[in-house]
């Protein structure tokens, strides 16, 4: 589905991204871990043609990532705060969405409300704006937008932070779900080991931009990567 | 402590990001802050002589202060507008061991150098030593002018007070307005009571004390409102409003583009910066005031057609330029959706086009000065629709400024149409009308000339299209730089 070849980026002549070759597969959950700066978010970023690669390509379902733009009706992301609308309520900013993915009202209301345990009521029918809300309840209306439209692609830039607990064990439901029974390609990164271990399939480690391991998640993967990150790998 | 905070304050003036914008954004700056000092210096000094020749048998003194209470109301609503409360910058505060009552103190202390009491002191401080010069009594002066900084200082906390309920505001406009109008047509002259009573504060000094009075008490109320509300969730973060939920779906009619045109309602509706700069749109309607009124004008028609245009531009130009800033907190949400540019740029061609047609509409009265002059508007106004706006549009994508849209925009740290660029798009704005109009009112005569302006806009309709096309170019080519930008901290 999403292949990538020969990709870096360097700002001012600093490489922060530097990825020879990366093959996702159709319906793979993919998980992204590495400390701060590794190049998790460039990465994201450069799939979502919001920055320019400096070499090399990325291609999404065989399109050109950054030449053409037909990969925007199924790919779908959230990364940040900055993907919402801040002075729209949960619902006006579900629909505003919809109805550029091609989405009535009332596919979006069908779709939303399957996930009404997830936002544990405090997202709909609130009378607040979403710059209102709490970072972790910005993040629940974020990643359901990113379903809406039933994406083949979905992006999802650390989105286990901030959440509560229960909202965590919900939204790992949600990812396995997708890429398990729907066959959406999903892509997250994060910082918790635990989390992406549960979700992923597959977990790539990135290091100052470069790819330095690349597992199939089993019962050992935690602790490899445990170990890592810990400094006390045995070579 | 004082010191500490002065140190802060300077490095939050010397590290502000429009400080450090270049040389040209400078030079402006401290140009525009020369210009306005300097016509409020001059006008200080001309007080005197202009109240001396308008009114000859009174005396000046007593004229001007006839006059104060609508300097004082203008400057409360120019206030609303334009000043800055300090309130976000204390949060950081909150949790450092400072005496709570210290940094309220600090915080409304600091509101006393805004730009807006040095235009009053600006004012009023040549004035009095022109008096003073004409052998006016010294107490007297001295007083007065005490008095007159101190009510500048209460208006200054009062507008902190009204800021925080529409009510005041709400009383406060009409009053202005009405009073204005009460005296234009000669029904009651408000001026009078409101003159006497500062004339005799000019007559006796000591009740100087008045003023002062009043300003303690408005500060005392300042600083227990402060005070009362200094925890995160009231004063200092930002207070949740309850959504006004509109239902829209009449847009829907629209097409393709009312998903962009519902949104850019909301946007200009429920966002401190666009509401103000809709606000701020209407003061244009007024502009023609300015030049039909004088016999000075009616003989430079060219500079007419210029303030026929900007009559039903204002909201057209001042939205228009900022058109994809607006949109800069999630501008990179909206790139990577599947967005049509042109459907985005086309709501807010609409939106343009509408506010036009309204200003068009308010601005009938202008009939009175005859339907040459209104023939005029009429064909600014088609100017505005058909070139002006996407000239607008043209500029704006160029203009890479996010836009906080929750934030009143403060006077004079507006940069956006400070750089080089932004210049060289403002010239066509006022020149075409001007050159539109003028060369065939010189060649053939006025009814042309209004009628090649009025066709110029025809024509911009017509080629619509195309000129949407090159302004989609110019987003698509800057597409990273816009996204960069946007993205950069404020």
């Amino acid at each position: 589905m999403i292949v990538t070849s020969n990709l870096s980026k360097k700002y001012n002549d600093i490489q922060v991204l530097n990825i020879e070759s990366l093959e996702i597969p159709k319906g793979q959950s993919f998980g992204l871990v590495g400390n701060n700066g590794a190049g998790k978010t460039t990465y994201f970023s450069l799939l979502l043609d919001l920055i320019q690669p400096t070499t090399g390509y990325i291609k999404n379902n065989e399109v050109l990532v950054n030449e053409s733009e037909d990969w925007k009706p199924f790919t779908s992301a959230f990364i940040d705060e900055t993907f919402l609308i801040g002075y729209l309520t949960a619902e006006e900013y579900f629909y505003f969405i919809g109805e550029l993915r091609g989405q009535n009202k009332s596919d979006v209301d069908k779709l939303v409300a399957q996930f009404e345990d997830f936002f544990h009521g405090e997202i709909l029918n609130q009378k607040k704006y979403l710059r209102d809300l709490s970072k972790g309840n910005q993040k629940k209306a974020g990643i359901v937008a990113a379903l809406i439209g039933n994406p083949e692609v979905i992006i999802l830039d650390e989105p286990f932070a901030n959440l509560d607990p229960t909202t965590q064990i919900r939204l790992k439901g949600i990812i396995k779900d997708l890429a398990e029974t729907k066959g959406v390609t999903v892509l997250i990164s994060s910082h918790d080991l635990l989390h992406v271990t549960d979700v992923c399939e597959r977990i790539v480690v990135l290091e100052k931009g470069k790819v330095v391991k690349d597992l199939r998640t089993s019962a050992a993967t935690l602790k490899e990567l445990e170990a890592h990150f810990a400094g006390t790998e045995t070579v | 402590m004082i010191k500490q905070f002065l140190s802060l304050e300077w490095k939050q003036f010397k590290r502000a990001s429009y400080f450090q914008k270049g040389l040209v954004i400078k030079i402006f700056l401290i140009l525009g802050a020369l210009y306005f000092g300097g016509i409020a210096l001059f006008m200080g000094v001309g007080m005197f002589f202009i109240a001396k020749k308008a009114i000859p048998d009174v005396d000046p003194i007593i004229t001007v202060n006839n006059f104060l209470i609508y300097w004082f109301l203008f400057e409360l609503l120019i206030r609303y507008f334009m000043q800055q409360l300090p309130v976000m910058n204390v949060k950081p505060l909150m949790t450092i061991p400072i005496k709570r009552d210290t940094v309220i103190h600090y915080l409304l202390g600091k509101t006393t150098l805004s730009f807006f009491n040095f235009l009053s002191l600006f004012l009023f401080l040549p004035f009095s030593i022109v008096l003073l010069v004409k052998g006016y009594p010294v107490i007297n002066v001295f007083c007065w002018f005490l008095s007159i900084i101190f009510v500048t200082l209460s208006i200054n906390f009062l507008n902190f007070l009204v800021n925080k309920s529409n009510t005041v505001f709400y009383i406060a406009a009409p009053l202005l307005l009405g009073l204005i109008a009460l005296e234009f047509y000669g029904i009651y002259a408000a001026s009078e009571p409101i003159g006497f009573a500062f004339n005799t504060l000019y007559n006796l000094p000591y009740l100087a004390i008045i003023p002062v009075l009043l300003l303690v008490v408005l500060y005392q109320l300042n600083f227990k409102y402060i005070k009362k509300g200094f925890y995160l969730d009231d004063a200092v973060s930002k207070k949740i409003k309850e959504v006004e939920a509109t239902d829209l779906s009449w847009f829907d009619r629209f097409g393709s583009i009312a998903p962009f045109l519902k949104n850019d309602i909301k946007l200009i509706w429920r966002n401190a910066r666009p509401k103000q700069t809709m606000m701020m749109s209407f003061m244009f309607l007024f502009y023609g005031l300015i030049f039909y009124t004088q016999d000075m004008y009616r003989e430079m028609p060219a500079i007419l057609a210029f303030a026929s245009m900007f009559v039903t531009g204002g909201f057209l130009m001042t939205f228009g330029q900022l058109v994809p800033s607006w949109d800069s907190e999630y501008y990179k949400m909206l790139m990577s959706q599947n967005i049509p540019y042109r459907q985005y740029l086309e709501s807010k061609w609409y939106l343009m086009v509408v506010a036009v047609a309204i200003s068009f509409i308010l601005s009938t009265p202008y009939i009175f000065f005859g339907w040459d002059i209104f023939g005029m508007i009429a064909a600014g106004a088609l100017f505005n629709i058909g070139l002006n706006s996407f000239i607008t549009l043209f500029g704006g994508a160029l203009n890479r400024m996010p836009v906080e849209l929750n934030t009143k925009a403060k006077a004079f740290s507006n940069t956006n149409g400070f750089n080089p660029t932004q210049m060289l798009i403002a010239l066509p704005k006022f020149l075409l009308p001007m050159g539109l109009f003028y060369i065939p009112y010189k060649i053939v005569n006025f009814e042309t000339g209004i009628l090649v302006l009025a066709l110029s806009g025809v024509i911009g309709i017509v080629f619509k299209n195309f000129f949407l096309r090159k302004i989609e170019n110019v987003y698509q080519d800057g597409k990273y730089k816009t996204i960069a930008a946007f993205s950069e901290k404020k």
